[in-house]
């Protein structure tokens, strides 16, 4: 009978050894914080090695008339802890999902996005690097030339007679040493052509200076695209769809030509390239002198005398030249009514002002405020 | 230039239905720029002739008079009127009760100034002579008071032509040329031009004027015939009213005449007092000579300056203006006509000169044709004959003519043709565009010869490529479909300048946010002088475009002040960048070089430091970006000349070894003179000169490539006295060497609370590892000891 009291007291010691176990759990469980700690705390507890599931493999070391009583209260005791498991599972689960849902609601996706300052380049900058890729893509080379230049190349050199009235003080800035500061980006068709010969695809955007008094249309600084294409087989029709294609690009919509007789030396027969007018759409306006035609782009074919004094063969190679008014094109783009803007170095008139500031809410229109 | 429609259609008969808007258009897209068309509308209805028979002043209304008129048909009427030059017994238009005009409705009779005023003496602005605005238009004495006028006479169109669009076309400068065109462009006939037959005129026994001529390329004809018998009437109204249709004031029958002929023709013409004019010199002006416009000017001269002479004296300024004191006045009796040819170089110098461009000399500025003197005259005849039959020819023609033009034949290659204009243009097709401009064309061969009529001649038409012009704006511009052109692949060298100054601008205003402006390339010498800058030898223009604009820039940098000092009441952050020329002296030849300048600017008191680190960083990563090198900041002193370079914090910018800008902050006492409020702001500047940059190559970057054992970073951190240049401290770094070590890096430093005042705190990153194994714990922490050692015997104390 002694085993059996003995047996007694260990069924006993087993009881209390699973209440601790239960007990301990629960503050452990109290004290787990999420879900993840629970599962360690549940492989702790049940787990083959842990505080219950080791009490299994105990069994076998009870008499065989108690191992049933053993294992029924083992299991017993499994199912209750089991269940304190998943209630605090659950408990733990269900706050997750509403810390995430507050913290969802405070995520606003519509917020601006935050940047730094942004930079900006001149008007006029942007329109000319649009044309110089255009005409890159058309295997063009892009060429400069000096604004202080010799007057041979900004006059002779393009059949500018010494007696013409464009070499006058009142129309070209002379300079105390006997050079111009050039009139037009032209004299680089001549550097261009001495530098490259023919066959030539060139433009040549840059500033060019003519002694005017300045107003809201009119500038002693400005820029000009200077153009040239020298081949064998050039004629009017292929410079009238190359101004075409030119004036498109930048526009970025179609546009109509008006194409009528210009007088130019460097060129013959020259030509005006009138484009109708972006502000009014060709009906009238103060911008175009009511004609509905802007005069945008002087052109010709390339006057002989000028292909000769640039070392090519008038006989052999023809070609054409245009010289785009590069500022009156950024102007119409961007809706600039006074030409002074352009050289103030004023950031409110050449910087658009999403560049200068915060995300603009109000107005909601395009904010060109020139344009209106 | 103004163009009357009526004008035209001596010449042309345009069709009545003719819009002259479409007209207009045409004109524009064939031959020259139109700028405007208006039609003349009087709708006069019962205009008739008046003559004043007495005039009164009206004491107690200041500038009106009242006229008594005879009216015809034995009435006489009195008008309040305000017309000038009224006298007695000459003829006016006159509005009589219900007759009407545009301008004012019916007319009626009204009390004026407290008269009864019954009808009016009509103004000529409201006969659309707007030259004339208040003042009467005389009629001839030959029409009786009481004549109709003809309605039509009033009604006309005007087409203004740009004058700029015609320069090179001396024969577009008369109505005449101009009908040639439009004959052209409605495809009808152009009338012969209607002149007199001198030949029948003149009787043989006549003399001729006698002609010198000192300089024929200055004038290469003179034509000139004597008259007796001066005109006192008024010139036709018709003739009147188309001057003043073309913006002409009506003034005298004679002036009125030549002025006719100019509109007409061209050709200008002008008449002397024949007494005081007897024998034509046409020779230079003597140096400091003085003579005396018809305008009563006082005028120097040169011997630049071409004049018309009698006797040695002279009586007109060549081609420009006449003498006073040779002008037909009331005395005179007898007139020389003078129609000339002069060099319009010689000419416009001139008019140029002595600031005297007149309606003449605007024509002759055009190489006039020398064929149109004589024409000119004739023409003056065949106006004259009928309205004046008591001028009576007293001389033969006279006609000086040292140098004909010579006669231009131009050859035409078809192929050419077809090339150029972009189809095959066949031989009769040519002569059907070209004749009417009165070209001669002649099959020669494989081409053509073209003849050039005399009036574009003289300079306009001279080679293929110009009759080629005339062929292709009569087939028309706008009727060629345009192709693209075929042209022949080929590889252009690099312009590598103007890709890295693309690129430059690229990486300033994406990388980071500088805005780009353009300013003018001469400096602002009274706004320098304001600032206390002496901006040392510049190149000078010689014509500036104002007072104070004649220096050429030599930096970029006080153009960006400006804009700093413009801009800062509306930004509190500015950042601004220009690309552009700037200009020094030399010798022999005076240099242009290109530049980038940058200027950032802050509000804000201890800014210049970040500031300054801000710019130097961008400056920094642009030479990564473009050339694959570091840059280094090497104190300079600054340079007299640019008190904007700071006394003690400028620097020159190398790229191996090799100057390539400068960098400074702007001292304070600058910054004061530029604005006050400035002193409260920090600017940095730096300029790059990026001529000769272009040479430089890129060189690929290196790479590290993938390392196959772990390396590990550490930080360290020493403390130095704020005084202590970084430099010092980076340069003392480079000495250290360890097997392990494969990088070290700046960080950043740290000034504040939890350290000394005055010392400021360094921290380097470090990279080590061995490319053979991966490293241990006592590795990392030898190293970590070895530098620590290092750094204490550099003297630093470690910051932990
Ligand atoms: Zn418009």
């Amino acid at each position: 009978m002694l085993q059996g009291v003995v047996d007694l007291v260990d069924i006993e010691q087993l009881d209390k050894a699973i209440a601790e176990i239960e007990a301990d759990l629960t503050t452990r469980l109290t004290d787990a914080s999420g879900v993840d700690a629970v599962r360690t705390l549940e492989t702790g507890v049940l787990g083959k090695k842990g505080t219950l599931g080791s009490l299994i493999s105990s069994i076998k070391d009870y008499p065989p008339e108690q191992r049933n009583q053993v294992g029924r209260t083992i299991n017993e005791a499994k199912v209750r802890v089991k269940n304190l498991f998943q209630r605090r599972i659950k408990e733990l689960e269900s706050a997750a999902t509403s810390a995430e849902a507050a913290s969802a609601a405070a995520f606003d996706p519509t917020l601006p996005g935050t940047r730094g300052p942004m930079g900006s380049v001149h008007p006029v900058t942007a329109v000319q690097w649009e044309i110089e890729r255009a005409f890159e893509r058309l295997g063009f080379t892009v060429e400069a030339g000096p604004e202080m230049e010799e007057e041979y190349n900004n006059f002779d050199a393009l059949n500018i007679p010494a007696t013409h009235p464009a070499r006058d003080m009142q129309d070209t800035f002379w300079l105390k040493n006997g050079k111009v500061l050039r009139t037009h980006t032209s004299p680089v068709q001549y550097r261009t052509m001495r530098k490259f010969g023919a066959p030539l695809r060139a433009i040549v955007p840059g500033r060019c200076f003519r002694y005017e008094t300045i107003d809201a249309s009119h500038e002693n600084t400005f820029h000009q695209v200077e153009g040239l294409l020298i081949d064998r087989d050039i004629s009017i029709p292929n410079l009238i769809a190359m101004a075409r294609m030119l004036l498109e690009e930048v526009m970025k919509r179609e546009i109509e030509l008006r194409v009528r007789p210009g007088f130019f030396p460097f060129v013959e027969p020259g030509i005006e390239i009138d484009m109708n007018c972006q502000i009014c759409g060709g009906a009238g306006c103060a911008t175009c002198g009511q004609s509905g035609w802007i005069e945008i782009l002087p052109a010709g074919m390339v006057h002989p005398n000028v292909l000769r004094a640039g070392g090519i063969d008038p006989n052999e190679f023809t070609g054409f030249a245009f010289g785009l008014g590069l500022t009156r094109l950024a102007m119409m783009k961007y809706g600039i009514r006074d030409i002074r803007v352009l050289n103030s170095g004023d950031l409110r008139a050449l910087v658009s002002p999403a560049r200068l500031g915060g995300p603009i809410i109000a107005p909601r229109k395009k904010c060109c405020s020139q344009t209106s | 230039m103004l163009i009357s429609l009526n004008w035209i259609r001596d010449y042309v008969d345009l069709p009545d239905d003719l819009d002259p808007s479409d007209l207009a258009e045409r004109f524009t897209r064939t031959t020259a720029e139109v700028e405007e068309v208006h039609p003349i509308r009087v709708a006069a209805r019962g205009l008739i002739v008046a003559r004043v028979v007495s005039l009164a002043d009206l004491p107690d209304a200041r500038g009106l008079r009242l006229v008594s008129l005879d009216v015809g048909g034995g009435k006489t009427v009195e008008a309040v009127t305000a017309a000038p030059a009224l006298h007695e017994g000459c003829s006016v238009v006159y509005a009589p009760p219900g007759s009407s005009v545009a301008a004012y409705g019916e007319i009626g009779t009204a009390t004026v100034a407290g008269r009864t005023s019954t009808g009016m003496i009509l103004p000529g602005d409201a006969m659309g002579i707007a030259m004339a605005a208040s003042e009467a238009i005389f009629v001839s004495d030959a029409m009786e008071p009481g004549e109709q006028l003809c309605p039509e006479d009033f009604e006309d169109w005007v087409i203004e032509v740009d004058n700029k669009s015609m320069t090179h076309r001396p024969d577009l400068w008369g109505h005449y040329g101009i009908a040639r065109e439009i004959a052209a462009i409605v495809g009808r006939p152009l009338k012969p031009y209607p002149v007199a037959n001198l030949e029948e005129l003149v009787s043989d026994g006549l003399g001729q004027v006698e002609i010198a001529i000192a300089d024929a390329n200055a004038c290469p004809r003179y034509s000139a015939l004597l008259f007796e018998g001066v005109p006192t009437e008024p010139a036709p109204l018709w003739m009147q009213l188309r001057l003043g249709h073309v913006g002409m004031r009506p003034i005298t029958g004679l002036v009125d005449l030549t002025n006719y002929i100019m509109a007409d023709l061209g050709q200008p013409m002008h008449a002397f007092d024949a007494e005081k004019v007897s024998r034509i010199e046409v020779d230079w002006a003597q140096d400091g000579e003085r003579f005396t416009t018809l305008d009563g000017a006082e005028r120097v001269l040169t011997r630049e300056e071409l004049m018309i002479k009698s006797a040695g004296h002279s009586v007109a300024l060549a081609g420009v203006m006449g003498g006073l004191e040779t002008e037909v006045s009331e005395g005179t009796t007898t007139l020389l006509l003078e129609s000339a040819n002069f060099s319009p170089v010689t000419i416009r110098k001139a008019a140029i000169r002595l600031g005297l461009r007149t309606d003449a000399s605007a024509r002759f500025e055009k190489s006039l044709d020398p064929a149109h003197t004589v024409l000119a005259i004739e023409r003056f005849v065949e106006l004259a004959r009928p309205m004046y039959p008591d001028m009576r020819i007293t001389s033969r023609l006279s006609d000086g003519f040292p140098k004909p033009l010579e006669p231009i034949t131009v050859k035409l290659d078809p192929k050419h043709i077809a090339r150029t204009i972009g189809r095959d243009v066949p031989t009769e097709e040519m002569e059907r565009l070209l004749h009417p401009l009165g070209f001669e064309v002649v099959e020669a061969g494989e081409g053509v010869d073209v003849s050039v009529p005399s009036f574009r001649a003289t300079g306009d038409v001279s080679i293929e490529d110009d009759v080629i012009e005339e062929i292709a704006r009569y087939i028309g511009y706008n009727v060629i479909p345009p192709t693209m052109p075929r042209v022949s692949i080929r590889r252009f060298e690099p312009n590598a300048l103007h890709e890295l100054e693309q690129r430059t601008l690229e990486y300033f205003t994406t990388a980071h946010p500088f805005h780009e402006i353009q300013g003018y390339l001469w400096y602002d010498a009274n706004w320098l002088s304001q600032m206390g800058i002496d901006p040392g030898p510049c190149v000078e223009l010689a014509n500036p475009a104002a007072e104070g604009l004649h220096l050429m820039r030599r930096s970029l940098v006080p153009g960006l002040l400006a804009s700093v000092a413009k801009n800062r009441f509306h930004f509190p952050v500015l950042d601004i960048i220009e690309l552009g020329s700037v200009f020094e002296r030399g010798d022999p030849e005076d240099w242009e070089f290109r530049h980038v300048g940058l200027i950032s600017a802050r509000r804000g008191k201890r800014v210049e430091q970040e500031l300054y680190a801000d710019l130097k960083g961008a400056i920094e990563g642009w030479a990564w970006e473009r050339f694959s090198r570091t840059v280094a900041f090497v104190p300079a002193p600054p340079t007299p000349d640019r008190p904007w370079e700071h006394p003690q914090r400028t620097a020159e910018i190398t790229i191996d070894g090799q100057a390539v800008g400068r960098m400074s902050v702007i001292d304070l006492s600058l910054r004061r003179v530029i604005d006050e409020h400035l002193t409260s702001w920090g600017i940095a500047w730096a300029e790059l000169h990026s001529s000769g940059l272009e040479r430089l190559d890129r060189p690929a970057e290196p790479i590290d490539g993938i390392w196959e054992y772990p390396r590990i970073e550490m930080d360290f951190s020493v403390i130095v006295p704020s005084a202590m240049r970084y430099q010092q401290v980076a340069e003392s770094l480079t000495a250290f060497d360890h097997p392990l070590l494969k990088r070290v890096r700046y960080v950043g430093c740290y000034e504040g609370d939890a350290i000394e005042r005055d010392r400021r705190s360094l921290t380097f990153r470090t990279t080590v590892g061995d490319d053979a194994r991966t490293l241990v714990d006592e590795d990392a922490n030898a190293f970590r000891r070895a530098f620590e050692e290092y750094l204490q015997t550099c003297g630093y104390e470690m910051r932990r």
